[in-house]
């Protein structure tokens, strides 16, 4: 590129052509248009253009009651659904005040940083197959399958979890969870240094991610960039660290930072990553305490079923939950977790009723879209793969 | 805790830079699951549906099944919990009398169409008499109209159907209230 | 009876009839199910059954009736010609990567003469020049393609796989270079014929590969990038440009480009297997048996050469196999590092392995003699 700047520009009467990265493209996760104008094959201007998966989460969320968002937050993030989960309520736990027991606090960690595996494992597999290395892909998503499996055992869906509530979790750890976690970690962490030994020391695979995409640290950080992206250029800040919630105060794990902000150090960060999250869930599982899995504050807790079958107090509180929803005081609360990609924040406004008023996600690959056009102009047309595939756009979570 | 930062090691030095002994590591691998697949012990993922079936959680949330008490009768009271919580609005139920006062109340109507169901379980969560259920265990339903997903009262108290059990049917029916995981009942106390 | 010999004895006959046996019988066949073969020896790499449903009834043959199905579902798919699309130059242009992957065989030779009959179509004293002059007009084939789609991104990938293809022709030529000196001529049957010498009396043959390695490796990548196969497939793209030159291709024209492409791959391998591993020679195999530390095997002259063919099959069987292996493994290059890697790396080695030779010969010559 720096060297066809130096040439003075010959009187063709050239123009540049005009592609679109259409909404229809093997390459755009989750649907989105990139419209770029090339100089051969040089990105001279590039814009995008979102909106194509809107499905109107925060309306749907208006029109009904806090415990039936919880299945509409699977569907944000779609590869990591329990940090929604999570995430959703933990901002309504905010406004309603309540503690929610140790156990389910492990338990949720267990779950989200399980969740993130997932996550990270499918980006790093999409980019790796974008860039050519498709069998990587297939085994990092191999790994993955073991992992859903068991998020199958403890939930009772792959995708669609639904499994945190207001003040705890639906149901507990099942027995023979921690078995089968044990053994499914050692075949991630295989299939893991498998695809790395295949890729990470190629020189081909280097060459098309090094240099690529680079944003300075001042940037990063003027776009709003969190997560995994701005960790790539340096600023060590992940929110389980910098403003810690659940029990990640009490576990023991780094943060893994890049140096010069390229793709392939996002990639090298989401992969160690994984192994720190591999080190949380071996660290909670040693510290996970008994206990019960769910507060029994009746404002926003279903009582047990022997007391709904057997007395009327628990039947009406069960019924008044069910039909008007658990009610919150009036007020506002934000609350973000650390997403698979960067700052998943919830804001959940209430007025006294069972309905929220206001129930807005803040998506952390909002800022990472909005940052592409500039990551990318002077790059070539294969280098728009390799950079969207960083950023680990998920088009559920873009537009809701 | 404190804060522990790693910086990760992008520093790459000659043995990339001669592409050979990277791509015959690589090869190495490759080779290495190609011999194992194809004539030692196979470690595909796949499952040859219909031959084999793969397992099904417990937990796992398929097709509705309506309960019935021990005279046979339909454990459902007609009460709208279910309907009211649905986030899909796919419930539909309409009450009618029963004469022995003890019960009062049963779905005349109970239809579900599975196909608006987005499978979240809060049906079964909501429910006080612990009458809808959603551990059949059938994975998928496949049918060739939209209207065979509708399922009505009837149909939804038998727990398997005849192309069920032959095709679908991956778990047996959980003979114990225990078996059947929090989905039907909620357990307090934890630990595992 | 007379009548049936002389005709057999007749040159162009016998042209014929090898063409028939080789082209159509081999290289057809070996072609065609290398498509499926790609299919399942990828999945054995990435941990999954390849395609294995298709069934006559309750037959199913581990998948070998996708080859059936994949030609009937060609023949019966709609053929699409956009709009503003060039019609002659979109009908021909598959043509032209077909003629060139076949030519190739022309040339090679499946096993040793008997007596004035060779077993290979024809053997001009130009050799393997005439392949490259005719695998040039492969080039055609993608960039007529492209050009003809009126599609922006069929442009992208014409103009990448020109340049590659074009620059990679030369380096082709010129990694040979090394072993036409080594061998003394370009014609064919000679160079299988000194593959047949040994080192050592007797015990190391002379194969292409251990007098000319550093030509081996370099001939080996330029055939992948003539090939446009993995790590040089950025004409092809498929994650960038889909499917770059042939996108707008269905039926039975995409499958004429498909089937193309896995007849090179074919015709590449017996190109290498023929310059560096010796063609048909097995090692130890004389005219008349084996032959190894003074110990003889005697064998009737049918075995040998039925030997020889067998050699000949399991070899370009080993080099397809090593091709397709190397796409699962290897990720791409962009387009501007294939030219870097072609004109500022490559070009020099070449360059290099040709002077080391000429000075090593000569060396060899001065002082040997």
């Amino acid at each position: 590129m720096e060297s066809q700047r130096h040439l003075k520009p010959l009187d063709f009467g050239s123009e540049p052509m005009t592609i679109e990265l259409g909404p229809q493209h093997p390459a755009m996760h989750g649907i989105t248009r990139f419209r770029c104008q090339l100089d051969g094959e040089v990105i001279e201007k590039m814009e995008a253009d979102i909106g194509y998966l809107h499905r109107g989460f925060e309306k749907e969320a208006e029109n009904t009651t806090y415990i039936n968002v919880i299945p509409y937050t699977d569907r944000l993030n779609y590869v990591s659904p329990l940090i929604n989960n999570v995430g959703y309520v933990l901002a309504v736990e905010k406004l309603f005040q309540v503690e929610v027991p140790r156990r389910a606090q492990y338990a949720r960690v267990i779950m989200s940083e399980i969740s993130r595996i997932t996550d990270h494992l499918t980006c790093n597999g999409a980019s790796a197959m974008e860039v050519g290395a498709m069998t990587v892909f297939l085994w990092f998503i191999k790994a993955r399958e073991h992992l859903w499996e068991l998020v199958e055992e403890v939930t009772g869906a792959r995708l669609t979890t639904n499994w945190t509530r207001i003040g705890g979790n639906a149901n507990d750890l099942p027995y023979g969870f921690l078995t089968m976690l044990d053994e499914r970690l050692v075949k991630v962490e295989e299939a893991l240094n498998e695809g790395e030994a295949l890729i990470l020391r190629n020189k081909i695979f280097i060459d098309r991610l090094k240099d690529i995409g680079i944003l300075s640290r001042e940037r990063a950080i003027e776009h709003g960039f969190t997560g995994p992206m701005l960790r790539a250029t340096g600023v060590p800040y992940d929110l389980r660290r910098a403003d810690p919630y659940l029990v990640y105060d009490e576990l023991d794990f780094e943060i893994p930072v890049g140096t010069v902000g390229d793709c392939f150090d996002r990639f090298l960060v989401r992969q160690e990553e994984i192994r720190q999250s591999i080190r949380i869930i071996r660290h909670a599982v040693e510290k996970l305490p008994p206990g019960d899995f769910h507060c029994r504050d009746r404002r926003v807790w279903m009582p047990d079923k022997y007391e709904v079958f057997n007395s009327i107090e628990g039947l009406i509180d069960h019924f008044k939950i069910v039909m008007e929803g658990p009610k919150p005081p009036p007020g506002e609360a934000y609350h973000a977790v650390e997403g698979g990609n960067g700052e998943l924040g919830f804001y959940v406004v209430s007025d006294g009723s069972g309905h929220p008023v206001k129930c807005r996600v803040r998506p952390p690959c909002f800022n990472y879209v909005a940052a592409v056009p500039e990551m990318t102009v002077g790059h070539y047309v294969a280098d728009i793969v390799p950079i969207f595939g960083s950023i680990n756009m998920i088009g559920g979570e873009l537009e809701r | 805790m404190e804060l522990k930062v790693k910086v990760v090691d992008r520093k790459r030095g000659l043995a990339e830079e001669l592409y050979l002994p990277a791509v015959l590591a690589g090869l190495r691998l490759t080779v290495h699951h190609f011999m194992r697949n194809m004539f030692g012990k196979r470690d595909v993922v796949t499952i040859s549906y219909p031959e084999e079936h793969r397992r099904v959680a417990p937990r796992y949330r398929g097709r509705h099944r309506l309960t019935v008490r021990e005279d046979g009768f339909i454990k459902c009271v007609a009460c709208y919990m279910c309907e009211e919580i649905c986030p899909a609005h796919c419930i539909h139920i309409e009450a009618g009398e029963v004469q022995d006062k003890s019960v009062e109340k049963y779905p005349v109507v109970f239809d579900i169409d599975e196909l608006r169901c987005v499978f979240c379980g809060l049906c079964v969560e909501a429910c006080p008499k612990d009458a809808i259920r959603m551990d059949t265990g059938i994975i998928a339903m496949a049918y060739g109209e939209r209207d065979r997903f509708d399922f009505t009262r009837d149909l939804l108290k038998d727990p398997y159907h005849e192309n069920e059990k032959t095709k679908f049917r991956s778990v047996p029916l959980p003979l114990s209230e225990e078996e059947a995981l929090p989905n039907s009942i909620a357990k307090v106390g934890g630990g595992h | 009876m007379t009548l049936v010999i002389d005709l057999l004895l007749n040159p162009t006959i016998q042209a014929i009839l090898k063409i028939l046996v080789i082209v159509l019988g081999f290289v057809m066949l070996t072609g065609t199910v290398l498509t499926l073969m790609e299919r399942k020896w990828s999945s054995a790499v990435q941990d999954r059954i390849g395609p294995n449903r298709a069934n006559l009834g309750r037959w199913r043959g581990r998948g070998t009736l996708h080859l059936a199905a994949d030609a009937v579902k060609s023949i019966f798919k709609e053929d699409t010609i956009p709009q503003d699309a060039d019609r002659l130059i979109f009908a021909i242009a598959p043509f032209f990567s077909l003629f060139a992957a076949m030519v190739v065989w022309a040339i090679i030779p499946v096993a040793a003469p008997i007596g004035s009959f060779r077993f290979q179509i024809t053997d001009v004293n130009i050799g393997f020049l005439l392949v490259f002059a005719v695998t040039s007009l492969g080039v055609y084939g993608a960039v007529l393609a492209g050009w003809s789609s009126n599609n922006k991104y069929a442009i992208l990938g014409a103009t990448r796989s020109t340049a590659q293809m074009l620059s990679y022709e030369i380096f082709l030529g010129l990694s040979l270079v090394g072993v036409f000196m080594v061998n003394g001529s370009v014609t064919v049957s000679t160079i299988v014929a000194n593959q047949g010498q040994y080192w050592f009396g007797d015990v190391i043959p002379k194969w292409g590969v251990f007098t000319q390695p550093l030509a081996f490796l370099m001939f080996f990548t330029a055939m992948l990038a003539e090939m446009k196969r993995l790590p040089f497939d950025a004409p092809e793209g498929e994650s960038e440009i889909i499917a770059g030159y042939f996108l707008e291709y269905s039926g039975m024209r995409w499958s004429a480009f498909m089937l193309a492409e896995y007849i090179a791959i074919v015709g590449s391998a017996a190109l290498t297997v023929t310059l560096f591993f010796g063609g048909y020679q097995v090692p130890w195999l004389h005219g008349d048996g084996f032959e190894l530390f003074g110990y003889l095997l005697p064998l009737p002259l049918f075995i040998v050469t039925a030997l020889q063919i067998l050699a000949f099959v399991v070899k370009v069987v080993f080099f397809c196999w090593l091709v397709i292996l190397i796409r699962w493994t290897v990720p791409r290059f962009r387009f501007d590092q294939i030219m870097e890697l072609g004109w500022k790396k490559m070009l020099p080695l070449a360059l290099a392995n040709m002077l080391i030779t000429a000075v090593w010969l000569l060396a060899w010559d001065h002082w040997h003699l």
